[in-house]
């Protein structure tokens, strides 16, 4: 096959089936699967009994009322963060940006767990300070405020991304125009700024919202012990009540998750639509307004909201992992490392959960990379309607919540595959598949982006010379790529490496993940345990941020998303 | 790419790795994670040729798994120590397990395993009432949780996703003087049934609320620990599960799992349990520590056969109850 070049094009010719293939298996096939399930489940009458259970609208209730609270919360401290970092002269704004956009890396269930610990009567941390809330007070999080509360935190990273590239894009030189136009910067800024970033804000609410309608962790944690259900929690309590009617029910569930899922997107699409703000003659400098007085305002603000979205939790979660038992106050004489040495050292459970996490992000990071160099290099030389709509498919798993995709991959892979009688349910590779599905459009970014750098040019002469594919790929192609593609794969592999909601459904014995780990950890009280080895991964996020970090200077810009 | 083939290699490897660490012997248990691992490296000592793998979760949850692998085509599990005998009578019945004679039997009571070896209990695990210390009110009765100091602080595991706090609704519930009108109660005064044992444990603990209905050995350990927390054993007396053990009919291991469930009913094995605060099953051990002596609890009885016929119709009821879904 080597060298193998069809008429007229760069590319060999099984290349472009090879990748249809791919995106069949991993987009199409459990896709339909889902529809089937749903299909048969409506047409056996199942329907009447699921939708006349009033579980499911009060999942469904609150599924929306949290995700729009929790979209709003992130709406106003993204925002406010990406025009504070992006266009004054606020200082520090590198550390910032990095600080800021941490929650996001971090596991849904730890933030969840780190709050509560940060909260309410059972604080070690209030209550080492004396200023625990007294016997029987509620824990305030515990409700649908609580939820949209967290959302909002953990979700104003995403906002803060959509808006800042576009942000970064405004020109300066229309903002110099209307200042010397005597404009004041108030009137600049509504004038000029707002109407020009709005896609940004629609955009990153888009996002926020369906983030919030597929996540699990949150709603677990906090929503549960307070029977608040969401669909994603619903489904999973209905896993843990299996009948012979599960499959059915689930595949209804979740399709209704992603109704509103796409609903969410078409919002977005609609809004954005016949709004072209085009901006002409780009001068590559960013705006900045000289914030003068008001930094002495601003400056500690942010410092003061980012200490009580990232240290106080994290510390209260320290002071939940050090303490001797539950409800004990930490002090120097009941400190104790037992939950650590517990974690580390005698649960088997902790050292299988760390090395099938790292194992799975490792595999679903790789198997990516092989697969996005060639799609992304297809897809970018082809150019026509079949490629789009194959760029298409490989972005649905990725905008539907993770729950709707393993639900998707149980149905398909739930009996032994034919022919071969091999089973994966209950095996890990179940869980790799359904990753390699969901993260397949993050793993795609940024090297498409950097093939669009790609001048064609350098591959077409070495073809002219006589140079077969794979000799293309090795001497021009990866190594011109090859930064985007490592960003590619760290950032991939922080994700995986933090995944709940797929895992929660798909794990087995000897299958826990880092995610599923500390789930089952806090639900058997052991929450000592479940915030140890949630300090242990916090640590983790921030070593492998701190690595992109330094591999940043490297990178094309935009591919490490907090680098301006 | 020399790196990344490097990077590859490792990987396979590891991938390799964890499915070569699939193990002789998989255990479902309910036991929480450091119990469950104390048990399994206690046996694991004892018989260095078996590896166990283990999978903790509530019964009802384990049992879902459970289903749906067999369902799939798969079961994984070999071994099931779970909280209670109703649901492994319900597995006999269906022809799931399978029946071994234990030589560890002879030291139990005939009443704690059943006749064909399909299972054996292993524990006494008592469901009663636990306080904060800094509560008003020290409650010495059922019927105390229904008092207005007890209004909106009462904790209480959900039957669907406790195996335990199922068998104690039906205990409860068949006693002339409670009856499900305690439940009904219960919930007058504000009680929400929600998760497990162990979430009750924490939410007692903690402060967020004042008692807690909860299984004797959380409490009693972590007051230990230096808690604020009591355990009391209700004038009315205490249900109890025992935690039985039992071998799926489906195991490939079956000589392991023979093994683990002699470990575990053996003197040995018991004895671990003694150290992890539970109360051993068998004959002539002793109590841990933090416990009244064994004839001053009082456990209520339970029909096991009536018990499994109306465990639907009484999750239903509780449901009801509490319009938990």
């Amino acid at each position: 096959m080597q060298g193998y070049v069809r008429a007229g094009s760069s590319q060999p010719a099984w290349l472009f089936p090879l990748i249809i293939l791919v995106v069949l298996i991993l987009s199409v096939l459990p896709l339909a699967r889902l529809a089937v399930a749903g299909i048969a489940a409506l047409a056996h009458g199942g329907v009447s009994a699921v939708l006349a259970d009033p579980a499911l609208w009060s999942a469904t209730y609150y599924t929306i009322v949290t995700a729009i609270l929790g979209t709003l919360i992130s709406l106003v401290i993204g925002c406010a963060f990406a025009f504070l970092l992006t266009l004054t002269d606020i200082r520090g704004k590198g550390l910032l940006s990095f600080l800021f956009v941490l929650p996001m890396m971090i596991p849904p269930q730890v933030t969840a767990l780190a709050w509560v610990q940060m909260s309410g009567p059972s604080s070690p941390l209030l209550k080492a300070l004396h200023i625990a809330p007294s016997l029987g007070s509620p824990q305030p999080l515990y409700s649908v405020g609580g939820i949209a509360l967290l959302y909002g935190v953990q979700h104003a990273p995403l906002v803060y991304l959509a808006l800042r590239s576009g942000l970064m894009a405004l020109p300066r030189d229309g903002v110099e125009a209307a200042r010397l136009s005597g404009a004041s910067s108030f009137r600049v800024f509504r004038n000029i700024i707002l109407p020009l970033s709005l896609p940004g804000v629609i955009a990153g609410a888009a996002i926020s919202f369906v983030s919030c309608t597929g996540n699990f962790g949150i709603p677990a944690i906090l929503g549960i012990p307070a029977s608040i259900y969401t669909l994603p929690t619903l489904i999973f309590s209905k896993f843990s009540a299996f009948t012979s009617r599960t499959f059915g029910e689930v595949a209804l569930l979740s399709a209704i998750i992603a109704i509103i899922a796409v609903a969410g997107l078409a919002v977005q699409d609609r809004a954005l639509r016949g709004r072209d703000y085009r901006v002409l003659g780009l001068s590559g400098a960013t705006a900045t307004f000289d914030l003068g007085g008001w930094k002495y305002l601003f400056a500690p603000l942010i410092w003061v909201i980012l200490f009580f979205m990232l240290a106080a939790p994290f510390f209260a979660l320290l002071a939940g992992a050090l303490v001797p038992a539950y409800g004990v106050p930490l002090t120097f004489k009941t400190i104790s490392f037992n939950a650590f040495h517990e974690v580390l050292f005698r649960q088997a459970v902790t050292r299988t959960a760390f090395v099938n996490s790292l194992s799975l992000a490792a595999g679903t990071a790789m198997c990516l990379l092989l697969v996005t160099v060639l799609s992304a290099y297809a897809l970018t030389r082809r150019r026509d309607a079949v490629s789009r709509a194959v760029s298409g498919l490989i972005e649905i798993p990725y905008s539907l919540p993770g729950i709707v995709i393993a639900v998707c991959f149980i149905l398909v892979f739930a009996a032994p595959l034919p022919v071969l009688n091999v089973t994966f349910y209950g095996t890990i590779w179940i869980i790799l598949i359904a990753y390699l599905s969901s993260f397949f459009a993050v793993s795609l970014k940024p090297v498409v982006s950097a093939f669009h750098q790609l001048d064609p040019a350098l591959e077409e002469a070495a073809r002219l010379s006589g140079a077969g594919f794979f000799r293309r790929l090795r001497d021009i192609i990866v190594p011109l790529i090859a930064p985007a593609a490592g960003a590619s794969v760290i950032l991939v592999f922080l994700i995986a490496c933090n995944e709940l909601t797929i895992s929660a459904l798909l794990w087995s014995a000897g299958t826990q993940t880092l995610g599923v780990a500390i789930y089952n950890l806090d639900d058997s009280g052991s929450s000592d345990l479940a915030s140890a080895l949630s300090v242990l991964i916090v640590v983790m996020v921030i070593v492998m941020m701190l690595l992109l970090e330094l591999l940043a200077r490297r990178l094309p810009k935009g591919v490490v998303p907090w680098r301006s | 790419m020399k790196k990344v083939s490097i990077f590859a290699a490792l990987l396979a490897a590891g991938l390799v790795s964890v499915s070569a660490e699939a193990t002789n012997l998989v255990l479902y248990t309910s036991q929480p994670n450091e119990d469950a691992q104390a048990t399994v490296d206690g046996f694991m000592a004892a018989n260095p040729d078996v590896k166990v793998d283990w999978v903790r979760d509530g019964t009802p949850k384990i049992m879902a798994k459970l289903q749906a692998e067999i369902e799939a085509g798969n079961p994984v599990a070999d071994v099931l120590l779970i909280a209670d005998t109703v649901t492994l009578e319900r597995l006999k019945e269906a022809g799931k397990l399978l029946a071994y004679k234990s030589p560890e039997a002879a030291s139990y009571d005939a009443a704690l395993y059943d006749a064909d070896g399909h299972y054996y209990s292993t524990k006494l695990i008592t469901t009663g009432i636990m306080y904060n210390t800094s509560a008003s009110m020290k409650p010495a009765s059922w019927k105390d949780l229904t008092k207005p100091e007890a209004k909106g602080l009462l904790a209480m595991p959900s039957p669907l996703t406790s195996g335990a706090a199922l068998i104690h609704a039906q205990t409860l519930a068949s006693v002339d003087d409670l009856g499900w009108d305690y439940y009904k109660a219960l919930a007058a005064n504000g009680a929400i049934p929600a998760g497990g044992n162990g979430a009750v444990l924490k939410s007692v603990a903690s402060g967020e609320k004042a008692y807690g209905m909860v299984v004797d050995y959380m409490p009693i350990r972590e007051k230990a620990k230096g808690a604020p927390v009591e355990f009391v054993f209700p004038q009315e007396g205490v249900s109890a599960v025992t935690e039985p053990v039992g071998i799926l009919a489906s195991t490939k291991n079956a000589e392991a799992a023979k093994k683990f469930v002699d470990y575990v009913l053996s003197e040995k094995g018991q004895e671990g349990f003694l150290k992890l605060g539970y109360i051993p099953a068998r004959n002539g051990m002793k109590l841990p520590e933090g416990f009244p002596a064994r004839d001053s609890i009082k456990v209520l009885p339970i029909k096991a056969g009536e018990a499994l016929k109306n465990t639907d119709q009484d999750l239903k009821t509780f449901s009801g109850i509490y319009g938990s879904n």
